[in-house]
């Protein structure tokens, strides 16, 4: 899967977003989301955008709409001993085989969406994105049973499990 | 809390015209199907929570352009400077 990037290419698609101005991208790097994202249920289509300044973060911009960007990190980044377990609506979702564990990196990408809390920012690792890298399907997993928690970046610059 | 003994293939009415069916049952889980109109929002309880920090997350680029503090946390996870930027990277 590639990134679609800030600055204009032949033979791609452009949308000019509100936060990270003119992004294009081609059509392999686009995600399919068949059932959008809890409270966002109609953006199908998100587009992930890196910048490299700002790596190892993940922009997810919305095809639809231009003010709808959600910034994530992959997860092991928040917390390296992340447990993927993913439900039987998730594998069928992403398409991947239920009996097979997917290897975080080269089968799937997984993604903590950011949120502001108070001055900093936290997310909730029982609510990952998950990419499936060899056909761009997307589903956030809303496991149950997970009990990762959530995690806060404190003023070290350090991911810290809140609950 | 009303409680209704159902097996695989029966089903609960709820206001008139959404349609609870229980499609399948295992040891551990219910899969259940649901009929409803359009304009009905049907979603698991945990997504209900999910949605809302969603609709927190989304807002996160927009608090960065009126709050340094927030803004401060690009660099908090780069190692650099938050600042705006362009260009390209595969992955």
């Amino acid at each position: 899967m590639t990134l679609a990037a800030q600055s204009e290419s032949e033979c791609a698609d452009v949308i000019e977003t509100t936060h990270l101005g003119k992004v294009t991208w081609d059509s392999g790097s686009e995600l399919y989301l068949p059932s959008g994202l809890p409270g966002f249920e109609e953006e199908r289509r998100m587009i992930p955008v890196e910048v490299p300044v700002h790596r190892p973060l993940v922009f997810l911009q919305s095809v639809r709409h231009s003010e709808v960007c959600f910034v994530s990190l992959p997860v092991l980044i928040v917390c390296p001993d992340f447990d993927l377990r993913l439900t039987e609506d998730d594998c069928a979702a992403l398409m991947l085989d239920e009996k097979e564990t997917p290897r975080i990196g080269s089968d799937v990408l997984c993604l903590a969406l950011l949120r502001r809390s108070g001055g900093t920012v936290e997310t909730n690792l029982d609510a990952p994105i998950i990419i499936n890298l060899h056909n761009s399907r997307c589903v956030q997993s809303l496991s149950p049973d997970a009990a990762r928690g959530y995690y806060r970046l404190n003023d070290e610059g350090v991911w810290e499990r809140i609950c | 809390m009303l409680i209704v003994r159902r097996r695989a293939g029966e089903a609960i009415v709820v206001a008139g015209d959404v349609e609870i069916e229980v499609i399948e049952i295992t040891r551990t889980r219910v899969k259940l199907g649901v009929r409803a109109p359009r304009e009905v929002s049907v979603t698991r309880r945990e997504a209900q929570t999910v949605a809302s920090e969603n609709r927190n997350a989304a807002g996160l680029l927009a608090a960065c352009a009126v709050d340094a503090d927030i803004l401060g946390f690009f660099g908090k996870i780069s190692g650099k400077g938050a600042k705006t930027a362009e260009g390209t990277a595969d992955m």
